[in-house]
């Protein structure tokens, strides 16, 4: 049995404008993720993927439910602990890039290293060895201003693998993008999931590229209303539906 | 977190907006700039005026004769002066804080001629201890002796300028007889000394251009000369010159009280005697008020200067709140975000600090320099000004880092 990294039971998310006006997004989620999985979620927009994801990736609280990362109850994890997972077991890759804009390529690969408490010198090697990675290392010494969004993008992957995290969750990371470009962005994707056994959660409007990916996860209005294997993968069969 | 990197970071931030971190900076310059300014100054002005003092005789104490009431006429009185007796007595007490006493009279002004050469001197009547005390540098010669005294001789001392007008540079002139005529006399005298005339270059106590030309002669010669004076037997005022480790001040008041007694009640006249290092300590008592004022607006431009600078810190966390959302994302706890922006903070403030140091110690040394005084700025209230503006920027960066460091992640990552 493969390790279940990811477990959520009935996750809500609601939001409060005002005293009478609660706004539930999320209508108490189940989901399971297990370890190595290349999982897509797909869904209209505004049914709730990115508020989702934030609780996937502990920048944010769910109002109800338990959510377990790799074991752990995060309902008992404090602040400076949701930051140590961020920055230990997580890696962001976000539809803007989100790259910080003083700061050269290399430097923003390194950041992540930075607040993992990570020594200079390793950390300029470890950064330079991603941007190899990704094919950016004729750009280190680049600002993200002086990268075309692709580049940017690929930039963003390498920050994501800084401290070499379990889990990429990855926020319609070729929506910026065209389709040529985009290819290139999920081809590295691919990579770190073939080579490197990721587990990846991609959000995506992109149906294509949905289905590359193992498993599709479709919600509407804050439920999951499809979750299943996709092409090949339902082949071999060997993921229950939740 | 790394506060290297912190430092490297707030550097890069304030490279990107020079302009506005000058800015900001103006208020803690100016302030720490003051403070730097008016310590040279301070430390300028005690050190010339302590110079100047041991030039003129810091260590002496003057007293006089005054009096009491001077709105009715009153006449120095015969028994009121103080004896030469009362003096030897005064002197036998405080041995060992009297280094010397003297004594001199003026004679007013007179006209010299010796040949063809006519010249405007002042003539002084001094006591031998008159060159010690008032720091008199002879150049050739001698001053006034005891036998001068005694003999009251028709002797003089003539300073520099005079013997280079009556024999040239290098001409002797000891022993030379020259006559000077004043009001009532005209009497002839020798040449027994060639003293050079006191250059005071300081000016704070410009007390004018002294062109006098003023010549000594003993008083005892000085005092028969001009016998309708009362003071024939006893001394109006006097000089007393302290040992270097007295407390001339202190002294001062010890003197007034021994010669108040020696008075009796019923005289119109008081004893004053003040010490020339009180009188110039009252001067840098001024000083400490004047600087106090100083530092009050300094310390008002450094408060103006810390909420400046927390005004642009808060305007920077705001401009940067999607990049804290992203630090944040990417695992930075928020002590990691406070400290960053305090550091910030704190590295603003230090760089107006040092500027502020650099300019007020610049025009420090241009004003001492000024005042013929040229002086160092003082190392303490440099490190002081530097410390106490980093605090400032702990302060004042504070509330904005604490701001920052509580922004909720995903409110800051969705600000655009
Ligand atoms: N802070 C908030 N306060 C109130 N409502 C919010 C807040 N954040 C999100 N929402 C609402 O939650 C819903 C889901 O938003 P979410 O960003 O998760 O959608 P999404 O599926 O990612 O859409 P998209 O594909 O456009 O990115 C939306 O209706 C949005 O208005
Ligand atoms: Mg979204």
């Amino acid at each position: 049995m493969r390790n279940k990294i990811i477990e959520m039971r009935g996750i809500v998310k609601s939001y409060y404008l005002g005293t009478p006006n609660e706004l539930e997004i999320l209508h108490g989620i189940d989901l399971d993720v297990y370890e190595g999985e290349f999982l897509s979620i797909v869904g209209a927009s505004g049914s709730g993927k990115s508020t989702l994801m934030n609780i996937l990736g502990a920048l944010d609280r769910p109002t109800k439910g338990h959510y377990y990362l790799d074991h752990l109850p995060m309902e008992n994890v404090r602040d400076d602990g949701l930051s140590q997972i961020r920055n230990k077991k997580i890696g962001f890759v976000f539809q803007t890039f989100n790259l910080i804009p003083r700061s050269t390529a290399l430097k923003n690969v390194a950041l992540p290293m930075l607040y993992g408490g990570i020594p200079r010198s390793e950390r300029s090697r470890r950064a330079a060895e991603l941007l190899q990675l990704v094919e950016m290392s004729g750009r280190s010494h680049h600002r993200p201003n002086e990268l075309s969004g692709g580049q940017k993008q690929r930039v963003a992957i390498a920050r994501a693998m800084a401290n070499d995290p379990a889990i990429i969750l990855a926020d319609e990371p070729t929506g910026a993008l065209d389709t040529h470009t985009g290819r290139l962005v999920m081809d590295i994707f691919h990579r770190l999931h073939q080579e490197q056994g990721k587990t990846i959660i991609l959000i995506t409007h992109n149906v294509e590229l949905a289905e590359e990916t193992e498993r599709t996860i479709r919600l509407r209005d804050g439920s999951i209303v499809d979750n299943r294997m996709n092409g090949h993968y339902q082949l071999e069969g060997c993921y229950e539906s939740v | 977190m790394n506060l290297f990197e912190n430092i490297r970071l707030a550097l890069e931030g304030l490279r990107a907006n020079k302009m506005r971190a000058l800015l900001t900076m103006l208020g803690i310059i100016i302030g720490i700039a003051s403070v730097m300014a008016i310590s040279t100054l301070g430390s300028a002005m005690t050190g010339s005026v302590t110079k100047t003092m041991d030039k003129i005789g810091g260590k002496n104490i003057m007293v006089s004769l005054s009096p009491k009431n001077y709105d009715t006429q009153s006449t120095l009185q015969e028994e009121d002066l103080i004896t030469q007796e009362e003096l030897d007595a005064f002197r036998n007490t405080y041995a060992d804080q009297i280094k010397a006493i003297s004594f001199s009279t003026g004679m007013g002004s007179g006209q010299l001629n010796s040949g063809f050469i006519h010249k405007d001197v002042s003539i002084t009547g001094a006591s031998p201890d008159y060159g010690l005390v008032n720091n008199v540098n002879l150049v050739q010669g001698r001053f006034i002796s005891d036998r001068d005294m005694d003999g009251t001789r028709n002797v003089i001392i003539i300073d520099t300028t005079l013997r280079n007008n009556l024999v040239g540079v290098d001409g002797d002139v000891i022993g030379k007889e020259i006559q000077v005529d004043t009001k009532s006399t005209n009497e002839t005298y020798t040449v027994i000394g060639v003293y050079e005339k006191m250059v005071i270059d300081n000016p704070l106590f410009y007390m004018g251009d002294d062109t006098r030309i003023e010549c000594f002669i003993p008083i005892t010669t000085a005092k028969s000369l001009n016998p309708d004076t009362t003071n024939q037997n006893g001394y109006e005022n006097f000089t007393i010159m302290a040992t270097t480790n007295t407390d001339s001040a202190a002294f001062a008041q010890t003197t007034k009280e021994y010669f108040i007694k020696g008075l009796g009640s019923l005289s119109d006249f008081t004893i004053q005697a003040e010490s020339l290092e009180a009188i110039a300590s009252e001067a840098t008592g001024m000083l400490a008020t004047l600087s106090l004022g100083i530092s009050v607006i300094a310390g008002i431009s450094l408060l103006v200067g810390g909420i400046g600078v927390m005004n642009i810190m808060l305007v920077s966390v705001t401009e940067r709140t999607k990049e804290i959302g992203i630090r944040k994302a990417l695992g930075a706890r928020n002590s990691a975000i406070r400290s960053q922006f305090i550091i910030e903070a704190i590295i603003i403030c230090l760089i107006g600090g040092i500027i502020g140091v650099g300019l007020g110690s610049a025009l420090g040394i241009m004003g001492s320099t000024l005042m013929k005084f040229p002086t160092s700025p003082p190392f303490l209230p440099m490190i002081i000004a530097l410390c106490f503006s980093m605090a400032i920027g702990v302060f004042f960066g504070f509330y904005p880092a604490n701001k920052a460091a509580k922004l909720d992640p995903i409110d800051a990552l969705r600000y655009e």
